[in-house]
């Protein structure tokens, strides 16, 4: 990369608006990137992701080639990951599914007949958690529904033209990731409150020692005072 | 054609001629004879003029003065000069490149190269410059001015502002790339370059600092930022600081572990980010990973879409 050049943006997009991409736009000339337009109108050349490595699979044995499945909420993304890719492919050497990842990618169309399959090409990949991952998605949700506003307000005419997307199911998509998350979060924040109040017995007792400690210096200074 | 673009282009050419005592009147009623009688191209116009001026004048190319103009106005393939401040320096990419880095003045920023050939006297960050007869050029929609050895450039004291994004800021994003340059490194105590095996690009055979710093970036989905964390920095999120860093090179007998290891505890993660931003470069005085409570981001969001 030559230094001072703009750096393309990596995009927050699930796997289901994007496993629904058909169209490529710009590349005009040599110098413009390819970018994948997606049914919502986002435009997409890096992508991060943060989901569950499900599979990692060899493509042919030795190929150095491997064939990965990251999960999201809303589905999955196939992706592909060779010795172009040296950094990633060094770092999946140490995954094993089911696995949290972060990953940077380049969104690929691939064409097949008239088939045309949305992948990624990992750049890094690296273990993740799962605080990192509920972030990933509410971030990527807010990005989305906005992507969707925008569309609705009309200001995305030629994705309309492209996909007619039907908003109200990638919507429920991201309503339902959402959801989820809230559900997961309710059971962990019993679990810290739960913890909280065991925390607060301790630290009750603790006190109720150290009162009795007092009393017993009290008392000792009251009897060395004669 | 508009009566202000005629007399913008007589302008142009009359700023750059006035020293040689061409009127004002010489350049319009030539620009009027090829622009309306004979409907020639304006830039083919502008060209033959500024050809004939020369001739007639006794002028050699290189001696011509260039208008001098403001950075924004700059376009590609123009010959001008300008007066502008050094925000910053790059490492060059090529040997070819003696200098590179970003130029501002009140209305904007470019990038310059100062090819090596060109044999001109280093420029420092931060002092204000004139460039003369440097030539403008576009790639992939950055304007950039490139000095030559026809160029000339001299210090100026007068203090140019910049107009600039910068100050202090606090940013979230994810850390969506760690570049090489980053890790427990050797520089050069001349120039500060990364220096492999004690030997500097520039200064040959060196005597060397030795740092820890990351060069990353860091990207919220909108826009990208060139992030630097210093040792501090990287203490605080990770534990290692320079000494365990030397530890860790020590027992692998190997620098780049460092690298390795700040990459898996690092690159991926969100992080909150306060420091100084100039233009894409954002230097970190603090930092921290970012954790939000995640209840209350979902309950917003779901709240927004009325749920
Ligand atoms: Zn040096």
């Amino acid at each position: 990369m030559i230094k001072g050049m703009k750096r393309e943006v990596a995009k927050r997009v699930f796997s289901k608006e994007f496993n629904y991409s058909k169209f490529k736009v710009g590349g005009e000339g040599e110098k413009e990137a390819v970018y994948v337009l997606t049914p919502l109108g986002l435009r997409c050349n890096r992508l991060f992701i943060v989901g569950v490595l499900l599979e990692k699979e060899e493509v042919k044995p030795d190929s150095d080639m491997w064939r990965i499945r990251v999960a999201d909420p809303t589905g999955s993304f196939l992706g592909f990951v060779s010795k172009f890719q040296p950094e990633a492919l060094e770092a999946l050497v140490d995954l094993n599914p089911p696995e949290i990842v972060a990953i940077t990618a380049k969104a690929k169309l691939l064409e097949r007949g008239d088939r045309v399959i949305p992948l990624i090409r990992p750049e890094n990949i690296n273990s993740s958690d799962f605080q990192t991952r509920d972030y990933w998605i509410v971030e990527t949700a807010k990005a989305t529904l906005k992507r969707i506003r925008a569309i609705e307000n009309g200001e995305e005419k030629a994705v309309i033209e492209k996909y007619d997307p039907d908003l109200e199911e990638f919507r429920s998509a991201v309503i339902n990731a959402l959801m989820k998350l809230k559900e997961e979060q309710n059971i962990l924040e019993k679990g810290r409150e739960f913890e909280r109040e065991d925390k607060e017995r301790k630290e009750v007792k603790k006190d109720l020692g150290f009162e009795i400690d007092e009393e017993i210096v009290d008392l000792s200074d009251f009897d060395i005072g004669d | 054609m508009a009566e202000d673009r005629f007399q913008t282009i007589v302008n142009e050419i009359y700023e750059r001629f006035k020293v040689y005592g061409v009127t004002r009147k010489e350049i319009e009623s030539r620009l009027k004879l090829l622009l309306f009688e004979f409907k020639v191209p304006e830039e083919e116009a502008k060209r033959t003029i500024v050809n004939g001026l020369r001739k007639n004048y006794n002028i050699a190319k290189g001696d011509l003065k260039t208008p001098i103009v403001k950075i924004s106005q700059i376009e590609p393939n123009q010959w001008v000069s300008l007066k502008g401040k050094i925000i910053q320096l790059w490492e060059p990419s090529s040997p070819t490149i003696a200098q590179t880095g970003l130029i501002g003045d009140e209305t904007g920023t470019a990038r310059f190269v100062v090819w090596s050939k060109s044999n001109k006297k280093r420029l420092e960050e931060g002092k204000s410059y004139l460039f003369e007869k440097v030539v403008v050029d576009e790639f992939m929609g950055i304007k950039s001015i490139k000095v030559t050895s026809v160029s000339d450039i001299k210090e100026i004291s007068e203090e140019i502002e910049v107009k600039e994004e910068r100050g202090e800021i606090e940013v979230v994003g994810a850390l969506v790339a760690i570049q090489q340059n980053s890790g427990l490194l050797q520089t050069c105590k001349l120039c500060g370059r990364v220096v492999k095996a004690g030997i500097c690009v520039e200064h040959g055979k060196v005597e060397t600092n030795e740092v820890l710093r990351l060069r990353g970036v860091l990207d919220d989905g909108e826009r990208t930022y060139d992030l630097t964390l210093n040792e501090k920095c990287i203490s605080s999120l990770t534990g290692i600081g320079i000494k365990e860093a030397r530890k860790l090179a020590e027992e692998h007998l190997d620098r780049s572990i460092v690298l390795m290891e700040l990459k898996k505890r690092l690159f991926g993660k969100y992080l909150k980010v306060s420091g100084e931003l100039r233009f894409r470069s954002l230097n970190a005085s603090s930092v921290e990973f970012y954790r939000p409570e995640i209840l209350k981001e979902v309950e917003k969001v779901l709240g927004e879409e009325g749920i």
